[in-house]
């Protein structure tokens, strides 16, 4: 009851953030009622996608200053287990997306159990490693349909099935991905506030102090990267329904994993809206690039380009991100 | 009975004895203080009450239960906070939700976590501070805070590492007052590791000496300064024959 009670609870945010987030939120409201191009839906639809990743590795990533770059596995995991279980027993969205979550949670305990054991670039290294075995290995099983992938033919369902979330038109995805999105920002504000949020936030900062106050230091490291992995989960899962066809080079990459952790870190790792933020302008750039640059194949490599800077950029100036700029010009303000 | 029970703790890293032997007792309510020149093992020996270390031979009882050989969290849930010799409290968090990690043990409920931190706050004087980031403070509200934080947990002894460290004789004053607030008036028993010794002398039911390691001396405040053994631990043999003085 408490725990629902501080979800809900933005109090301790400026009025102003709580004025521009309502009228953001709004605008997403109706933003598929808006004479826009099919195109704009879809990056919005990625841009949902993409925030919900970030707030998951915020948890553990921001918050908890583990830096992960194995992100993709979970899509991996929650993608595959929502396809395989609807394209061979017909097993719709609702019940196979909680059992996608199970997998990709235990997939969390039985890495980050001994990776959590390794301290700072042994551990987003090690993460890389994990990922990228993972995806080996789904390129050759064949039960999972090996590098080819599967497919979710729309034909054999009749949409809008809402059940096994098989639609024709977009916009009955950009709600569903915008309840889920709305629900990740609530958890977020619960998981911000809550034991394991503060102690998080104290592991990062100091684990000799954290351990003093009585605070498991491994576990309570272990129990967000499930948190963390549950987030990327659920969207893995929405993102094969969504897509209809997923291959270990696509839904695991590397890219994927680096993109996560860039968009969240971009915004601002370890605040509220920091991922939403890093969202907000990766992914329509991303989108945008790619379109206009498409043709031009010299250009292929612009986005890499453009992450690299960004990340160069984050280092010298502004480790936290966007949202540390805003953070530093409101204390000057106020002194 | 003791509250606490050392017994012939021995600590070595690699070649090097920090603690040699340490035995002593301390009862509920005392207020000890731990003195000694730099590298004594002073905060060796924290760190091997505390279970930030593990020890190399000898005992540890606190509250009646053999605690040596557990972990820094565990050690923490039977009642033994500490503060930390170089640690200013985390500049990221305000100064109510660092000392609610510390009131985060003993509860789970964000609101009852918030309500013992105001408490504390209130009994520190650091109220007017609770919504400022620490980074902000003076050192000498930091060091509160990480005493505040400590005290969090609920603590029956808490272990104080230099806490005046660094300080002007205002803020010394003011860090005093609240020691013998968290000690008399919140009944906490308190172990206290100073440098100035002004402080301690004035401060301590009783004080205990190391010196390379080894207890050398135990006892009242002004037995301790007429010492000839602390004296030369302090200011060294040639001192001692040309003088012959207190340590004060
Ligand atoms: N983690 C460690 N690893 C190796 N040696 C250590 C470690 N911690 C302390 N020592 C050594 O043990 C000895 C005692 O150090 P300790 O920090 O306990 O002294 P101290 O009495 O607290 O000194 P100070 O007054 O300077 O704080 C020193 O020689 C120190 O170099
Ligand atoms: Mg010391």
């Amino acid at each position: 009851m408490e725990a629902l009670k501080n979800a809900f609870d933005f109090s301790d945010q400026p009025r102003l953030d709580m004025t521009i987030a309502g009228a953001v939120g709004t605008l997403f409201l109706i933003f598929p009622l808006l004479p826009l191009s099919a195109f704009a839906l879809a990056t919005m639809i990625q841009f949902f996608i993409f925030s919900l990743y970030g707030m998951g590795w915020n948890t553990i990533g921001g918050y908890g200053g583990q830096v992960d770059l194995g992100k993709a596995q979970y899509v991996g995991i929650g993608a595959y287990t929502t396809a395989v279980l609807l394209i061979r027993w017909d097993i719709p969205f609702w019940f196979s997306m909680p059992i996608g979550v199970v997998f990709a949670v235990t997939w969390s305990f039985i890495i980050g159990y001994p990776l959590f054991r390794l301290k700072g670039h042994y551990f987003a290294i090690a993460t890389i490693a994990t990922s990228l075995v993972l995806k080996d290995l789904f390129e050759v099983w064949e039960f999972v349909g090996a590098a080819r992938g599967l497919e979710i033919s729309p034909i054999e369902y009749v949409p809008p099935d809402f059940l096994r979330l098989i639609f024709k038109e977009d916009i009955y995805y950009y709600y569903v991905i915008f309840v889920f999105f709305l629900a990740g920002l609530l958890f977020l504000n619960w998981f911000r506030k809550s034991r394991l949020g503060y102690q998080l936030r104290a592991i990062k900062d100091n684990e000799d102090v954290a351990r003093s106050l009585g605070i498991n230091v491994h576990w309570a490291k272990i129990k967000t990267y499930a948190i963390a992995t549950a987030y990327v989960s659920v969207v893995g899962s929405f993102h094969a329904c969504y897509i209809k066809a997923i291959e270990p080079e696509d839904t695991m990459s590397l890219d994927i994993s680096i993109l996560i952790a860039l968009m969240a870190m971009l915004g601002g790792a370890g605040s509220l809206w920091g991922p939403i933020i890093g969202a907000g302008i990766l992914i329509p750039l991303k989108s945008y690039l790619k379109e206009w640059l498409g043709g031009m194949s010299g250009l292929a490599g612009m986005d890499l380009i453009l992450y690299a800077v960004i990340i160069m950029v984050i280092s010298a100036k502004e480790p936290r991100g966007v949202w540390g700029i805003v953070e530093r010009i409101r204390r000057r303000k106020r002194t | 009975m003791a509250l606490l029970e050392v017994d012939n703790l021995v600590k070595d890293f690699g070649g090097l004895r920090a603690n040699d032997g340490i035995s002593f007792q301390l009862e509920p309510g005392e207020l000890l203080g731990l003195i000694g020149p730099n590298g004594a093992g002073k905060t060796t020996l924290f760190n091997c009450i505390a279970g930030k270390h593990p020890v190399t031979s000898g005992k540890i009882v606190f509250d009646g239960e053999d605690i040596t050989a557990l972990r820094a969290p565990e050690v923490a849930r039977r009642g033994l906070a500490r503060t930390f010799q170089v640690y200013a409290a985390s500049g990221d968090l305000t100064v109510r939700e660092n000392v609610m990690v510390g009131c985060f043990m003993r509860t789970p409920s964000r609101r009852k976590a918030g309500e013992k931190a105001d408490t504390i706050l209130a009994d520190l004087n650091l109220m007017a501070a609770a919504d400022q980031h620490v980074s902000e403070l003076p050192v000498a509200a930091q060091k509160k805070v990480t005493m505040a934080t400590a005290l969090g947990t609920q603590p029956k002894l808490l272990l104080l590492d230099e806490v005046a460290a660094g300080l002007n004789p205002g803020e010394i004053e003011e860090i005093m007052a609240s020691i013998r607030h968290i000690h008399h008036q919140l009944g906490v028993t308190v172990i206290l590791i100073e440098h100035v010794m002004e402080l301690v002398m004035r401060t301590s039911d009783r004080l205990i000496v190391l010196d390379y390691g080894r207890k050398i001396a135990e006892g009242l405040p002004d037995e301790i300064a007429r010492d000839p053994q602390v004296i030369k631990a302090y200011l060294g043999d040639r001192y001692v024959k040309e003088h012959g003085g207190e340590v004060g």
